[in-house]
């Protein structure tokens, strides 16, 4: 069955692009938001879920499947897809 | 060009302040320039040298505990890790900064 | 040279209750601070990214930077979530109506 990527990103963060590499390189369809480049309410809002998500400010934050992981860790990615060869 | 200036002033400044904690710069110096190149931007944006791996949250005493370098407020999550949160900065006799993991406080 | 010098740096009516002064013995940023009655002289540049102490917030012992909000104690320099990064402190007296600090001992030889 189909993954359901999401990352909480900071286009300051080089971590963050390692975890979108990650899932590029697997060919994971994921969606994404840098969360620092967004404004106003946009950015409220995002930072307010992946805080909630997380439960602190560190990024990046992946969704996987419905399960939440912080910090970019292979380790974690890779139990939690499922559509990889 | 007053950025590479700047970024040689926090490498001076941040080494004082690391190594008494028992860290040095990450041997990864692609990483380092990276990171220290986005703290300038961030100061230069947002008035401090905040780091680049973590959210401000806008209250002033959450933000300051972000400032680089970060580690007296976070020590025994990074001790646990030899490495700070973004890598900028490794326990001393780390040679491998690569095969460090980055979990969050609350895993073991 | 022997001994560690005591230099003036102020009239002692200059320094108030609870009113850090900035004073710089042989060209040394050193804050000096009455606080409960008692002096203490301190580094007046902080351990995070030097700036200056003078400006920062003193409640009881402890002087807030005002820059990134590192909190040092007055009497003995350390800051207080990371002890080992303390800034330096001098001993300080008062003399026929003078505050003096004790520099360190100057180290060029000879
Ligand atoms: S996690 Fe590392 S780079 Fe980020 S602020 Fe802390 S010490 Fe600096
Ligand atoms: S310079 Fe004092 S807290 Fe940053």
């Amino acid at each position: 069955m189909a993954d359901e990527v999401f990352l909480y990103t900071l286009s300051t963060c080089p971590w963050c692009r390692k975890a979108k590499q990650w899932f590029t390189e697997r060919g994971v369809a994921f969606e994404a938001v840098d969360v620092d480049l967004l404004s106003g309410q946009e950015q409220e809002a995002a930072a307010e879920k992946a805080h909630q998500l997380s439960g602190g400010r560190r990024f990046p934050v992946a969704v996987i499947n419905g399960e939440v992981v912080v910090g970019f860790n292979p380790e974690r990615y890779r139990e939690l897809v499922n559509g990889t060869g | 060009m007053a950025v590479a200036e700047r970024k040689d002033a926090l490498r001076f400044l941040f080494g004082k302040v690391v190594d008494p904690l028992g860290f040095k710069f990450t041997p990864d110096e692609e990483l380092a320039d990276f990171l220290l190149q986005q703290e300038v931007k961030l100061e230069r944006e947002h008035g401090a040298p905040y780091c680049p791996c973590q959210g401000r949250s806008g209250a002033r005493d959450e933000d300051m505990r972000i400032v680089c370098p970060c580690i007296p407020f976070h020590r025994a999550h990074f001790d646990k890790m030899r490495r700070c949160w973004c890598g900028l900065f490794v326990h001393k006799d780390v040679t491998d900064p690569d095969s460090l993991p980055q979990f969050p406080p609350d895993e073991a | 040279m022997s001994g560690p010098a005591w230099v003036a740096v102020a009239d002692d009516v200059s320094i108030k209750e609870g009113v850090p002064l900035a004073v710089y013995p042989k060209g040394l940023a050193v804050l000096v601070i009455r606080q409960h009655g008692e002096l203490f002289a301190i580094a007046n540049k902080c351990a995070h990214m030097a700036c200056p102490l003078k400006a920062g917030r003193l409640d009881g012992y402890v002087i807030t930077c005002p820059c990134h909000d590192w909190r040092f104690d007055i009497r003995d320099g350390a800051f207080l979530d990371a002890p080992e990064l303390a800034i330096s402190t001098y001993a300080v007296k008062e003399k026929d109506g003078k505050v003096l600090v004790r520099l360190e001992e100057a180290r060029d030889g000879g």
